[in-house]
């Protein structure tokens, strides 16, 4: 199995160069003067726009500017990030743990939470329970993300004034900035909630913990919808076939029919739809970082993609595919442990 | 007790107990992120509002006013009779953040950075245009002199000869006198100075981090350098009542420096967040997270924000922004590859190249369009209309000049007169483009079409809503026959806008083809001359002018607002700080 992981390993530089030649070579269908709009922000700017364009490069062949960009991505230097203005590498490496941390407090909430109301509701199938699960889960998953952040915005933080948003208050944000300056805070891992802790400072990580409930929520709210829904349909197709029918004509109690033979093997195709959703997670979910003010690599991307940020939109591009490569290894790998069936060379 | 102690704590936080923020934090949720903290290179509202807190200039905007000025860095000036040179006697023991000593030599230093620079995006040209006489910096003024290859030789003396001019542009006459020399008199060189882009950075601070080192050895390096990958890109030493403590791409966190020259501030910690979800900065509003926020529009102000409890909004009649903006008139379009022409005849499928050459054309469309609409609708009855392409409270600007109004049967008039009644005969179809989210672009085009078609069916309006780079291709590329911009006051002098609309040069000028040699006597004139009456009286012929021939309608401005907690004071509105008010005059109560 371990061969089989590095040679997985292996293809992802192909990955990478395919997806950069792709992106580089989609943008040059634009011309110099709409990819300049990345550095027009003001009438006065785009009075001066044919000297950005030269300053830039913008109207260099397809192969200059991407030899160019190859030759120094190779030295580390995925160029600057016009919407962040910090260097491409920067940009990810600050907004990468603001977005890792919310996958950190709602991935296994929202997985575990999610796959044990589709269990319930395969197993008490057309009662009320399975009939008030379904219902909730088609509306959590009908229900645009932005409805319900903003609902939770107004209602929860602003009527009933509860948790926050961002990623601290007002004045932890400045008493930390005030603190890192003096050299009295460190960012170990840009992961307040950790950070916190690792400095002593326990109300640090307790007001980032209050500022994620809400983000937290809309997540398992609206992406847990759709485990349950599929960890209940593939709950139902395993608690129909011979196997446990079997286990059951031998006497064994339904509680171990369900939780250590069925749900093992429903878990499968919930496992392809959890290592989807954690790379989907990873790279930001820009409508949850919008509304709650978090600064993540959603937020950058959508902000890149509008602005045609060119440095910014490759990066985030590059850093996309070696995440989903690396969870599709994962997933892989965890099919071996779940079905004993399956096994690599 | 630790752990009742932690308990407490624990439980306070888990409530999400509310605490507004305490009285000597500002904190100011806006949408629109700083580009850069470099003086030389930012161009834009968002950097200019930290800037004008951080930084000073020689001298300031005394509070809300445009035209009463009130010494900063220096104390006194005094310009030569032929207006070429500007000495400023500046203030003695002032101190940047670093704790460095301002003397001469920083000014000398920061001006003659720009002018070295002057990066294409920034705003060193208009500097540069008074000071070296030429407005783009050395390597492009040599590349439009010289040509793409120049002789190296003759590339050398070109770049010798710039510098020399930038050396000898601004010196210092011991440690507290500085003099400017111009190429020629500007009367808007003072007002130029108050620009942020001529901010005193602390030069020997600045040189210890690697930036260019003030003399001829490393000029050439810096020449026309992208400077948000320098130091002071998100660093800064400025003199301000404010230090930068942190600005990490988006938010920007300031304290009160202890060393300010000046009236201690009130306010010893600001946050500037931004918050891109407009309904995110109302909730905080309400809740008291935020001090102040930025509201996108009146219709927001009028229906969500006006009557919250704890909230005040702050507004006067009398004020208008810094700006001017109007709907343009393209005389000479580009016909290559033009999706926005039709046919590019006049045939009733298209317009020509020389559509909008005819007046006749420019005035049907001008009554077609209806002022008061926009005030109404768009503003909800809160703007002003521009009676010239310059903002009200600047010297030059005749209210009594006569405005186009909706007028459809003057409109009817003057397009049956247009290209000797074959237009009204034929008809004609153009499009008017719009950036995707900018309502007042798209609600002026969409008045244009609706009144237009109505005068004949066989004119035909097509809006189209595109995204912000397609919108500027098509500008920069003078595709569009119509089109709606607007231009934000650089520094506090009539100048800025006249010269950009009105003269053939001019940027707007320029792009529509605008060449009326009366037009271009009386902006020259205006521009050499310091009388502010007889300036005056020559901006107000320039109205008249642009109102006969019409070559854009100006079109109304929103009546500005802004809108804090109830216990913020000492707010006030100046047009041309991009904060409208500095942090160090507030005060919480």
């Amino acid at each position: 199995m371990l061969t089989y992981a590095i040679r997985r390993l292996l293809q992802l530089p192909i990955v990478l160069f395919v997806v950069s030649v792709v992106i580089v070579g989609l943008l040059q269908f634009l011309p110099p003067t709409a990819r300049a709009a990345a550095y027009v922000k003001s009438e006065q700017q785009l009075a001066h726009i044919d000297e950005i364009i030269k300053q830039y490069n913008l109207d260099a062949p397809f192969y200059v500017q991407y030899w160019t960009w190859l030759k120094n991505a190779l030295q580390g230097n995925l160029g600057f990030s016009r919407v962040d203005k910090k260097p491409v590498l920067e940009s990810i490496f600050t907004r990468l743990p603001v977005s890792a941390e919310l996958v950190l407090y709602a991935f296994l909430p929202t997985l575990l939470f999610s796959i044990w109301l589709g269990t319930l509701a395969a197993i008490h199938r057309d009662k009320f329970l399975d009939q008030l699960i379904r219902v909730l889960a088609v509306v959590f998953w009908s229900l645009p993300t932005f409805v319900l952040g903003i609902a939770l915005v107004a209602v929860i933080y602003g009527y009933f004034k509860l948790f926050g948003i961002g990623r601290l208050p007002p004045d932890l944000i400045i008493q930390l900035a005030q603190q890192a300056n003096a050299g009295e805070f460190r960012h170990y891992t840009g992961l307040l909630t950790i950070d916190g802790l690792l400095n002593g400072r326990l109300d640090v990580a307790l007001a980032a913990l209050k500022h994620l409930v809400l983000p937290t929520i809309t997540l398992i709210l609206v992406l847990g919808a759709q485990i349950v829904r599929v960890m209940r349909s593939s709950m139902l197709d395993e608690l129909g076939k011979d196997y446990v029918r079997t286990a059951r004509a031998k006497g064994l109690p339904e509680k171990v029919v369900y939780y250590k033979h069925a749900r093992r093997n429903a878990l499968i195709p919930v496992i392809t739809l959890a290592g989807l959703m954690f790379a989907f997670m990873l790279n930001g979910v820009v409508i949850t970082e919008t509304i709650f003010n978090l600064p993540g690599l959603g937020q950058w991307a959508a902000a890149a993609a509008i602005q045609l940020d060119q440095p910014s939109i490759l990066g985030f591009a590059l850093f996309t595919a070696f995440v989903v490569a690396l969870a599709n290894i994962a997933v892989d790998l965890l099919y071996a442990l779940v079905d004993p069936r399956i096994r690599y060379e | 007790m630790k752990h009742g102690r932690i308990l407490t704590l624990a439980a306070a936080l888990a409530l999400g107990l509310a605490f507004a923020t305490p009285k000597d934090t500002f904190v100011h949720m806006t949408f629109g992120e700083v580009d850069t903290l470099d003086p030389a290179q930012a161009y834009d509202t968002a950097s200019g509002y930290i800037l004008e807190n951080i930084y000073e200039t020689l001298y300031t905007y005394k509070k809300d006013s445009l035209t009463e000025y009130e010494p900063a860095l220096a104390v006194s000036y005094s310009v030569s009779e032929d207006g070429k040179t500007y000495t400023f006697q500046l203030r003695k023991g002032v101190k940047f953040h670093s704790g460095n000593p301002m003397t001469c030599r920083d000014v000398e230093y920061s001006i003659e950075r720009l002018l070295v620079t002057n990066p294409g995006d920034s705003a060193g040209w208009f500097y540069a245009e008074s000071l070296v006489g030429y407005d783009v910096n050395a390597k492009a003024a040599a590349a439009d002199e010289l040509g793409e290859n120049p002789d190296p030789q003759k590339l050398e003396a070109f770049l010798e000869a710039y510098w020399q001019k930038i050396d000898q542009s601004v010196e210092c006459d011991g440690l507290y006198t500085v003099k400017f020399h111009l190429v020629k008199p500007d009367p808007s060189f003072f007002a130029k100075l108050m620009y942020t882009a001529s901010s005193v950075i602390d030069s020997k601070w600045a040189i210890e981090h690697g930036e260019w080192s003030g003399t001829k050895k490393d000029w050439k390096d810096w020449i026309g350098k992208d400077l948000r990958q320098g130091y002071l890109h998100n660093h800064a030493s400025g003199t301000g009542a404010y230090k930068l403590v942190k600005w990490d791409g988006k938010d920007v966190v300031a304290e009160a420096f202890d060393g300010y020259w000046g009236k201690k501030p009130a306010i010893k910690k600001v946050l500037v967040q931004v918050v891109d979800e407009q309904a995110t900065r109302i909730e905080a509003l309400k809740r008291g997270d935020a001090d102040r926020v930025t509201i996108n529009d009146r219709a927001t102000l009028e229906s969500q924000i006006r009557g919250l409890p704890g909230v005040k909004v702050w507004e006067d009649p009398n004020w208008a922004p810094a700006v001017a903006s109007a709907i343009f008139f393209n005389q000479k379009p580009s016909v290559q590859d033009n999706p926005y022409m039709g046919s590019g005849k006049l045939d009733g499928k298209g317009v020509p190249p020389d559509f909008f050459q005819d007046v006749n054309v420019r005035k049907a469309f001008a009554y077609a369009f209806d002022q008061d609409a926009i005030i109404e609708d768009l503003y909800l009855g809160h703007g002003v209309k521009l009676t010239m392409a310059l903002p009200p409270s600047f010297l030059g600007y005749d209210p009594n000049i006569p405005t186009y109004n909706l007028d459809p049967d003057k409109a009817e008039m003057y397009f049956k007169k247009a290209f000797g009644g074959k237009l009204w005969e034929v008809g004609f179809e153009l499009t008017i483009l719009y950036n995707e989210g900018n309502t007042t672009r798209q609600t002026i085009a969409e008045i244009l079409k609706a009144n237009i078609e109505e005068i004949n069916p066989k004119f035909k309006i097509n809006v189209q809503g595109v995204q912000w780079p397609d919108f500027i291709r098509a500008v920069s590329k003078r595709q569009l026959p119509v089109f709606v911009l607007g231009w934000g006051a650089d520094y506090a002098d009539p100048d800025n806008f006249v010269y950009t609309y009105y003269h053939s040069r001019g940027y707007y000028g320029n792009k529509i083809g605008l060449k009326d040699a009366e037009l271009d006597r009386l902006v020259e004139e205006a521009r050499s001359i310091t009388d502010p009456k007889k300036r005056a009286e020559l901006y107000s012929k320039v109205g008249h002018r642009g109102y006969e021939i019409v070559p854009f309608v100006p079109y109304p401005l929103p009546s500005p607002f802004m809108v804090t907690r109830d216990n913020v004071t000492g707010v006030y509105y100046n047009p041309m700080r991009s904060g409208e008010f500095l942090w160090k005059d507030i005060v919480k109560k």
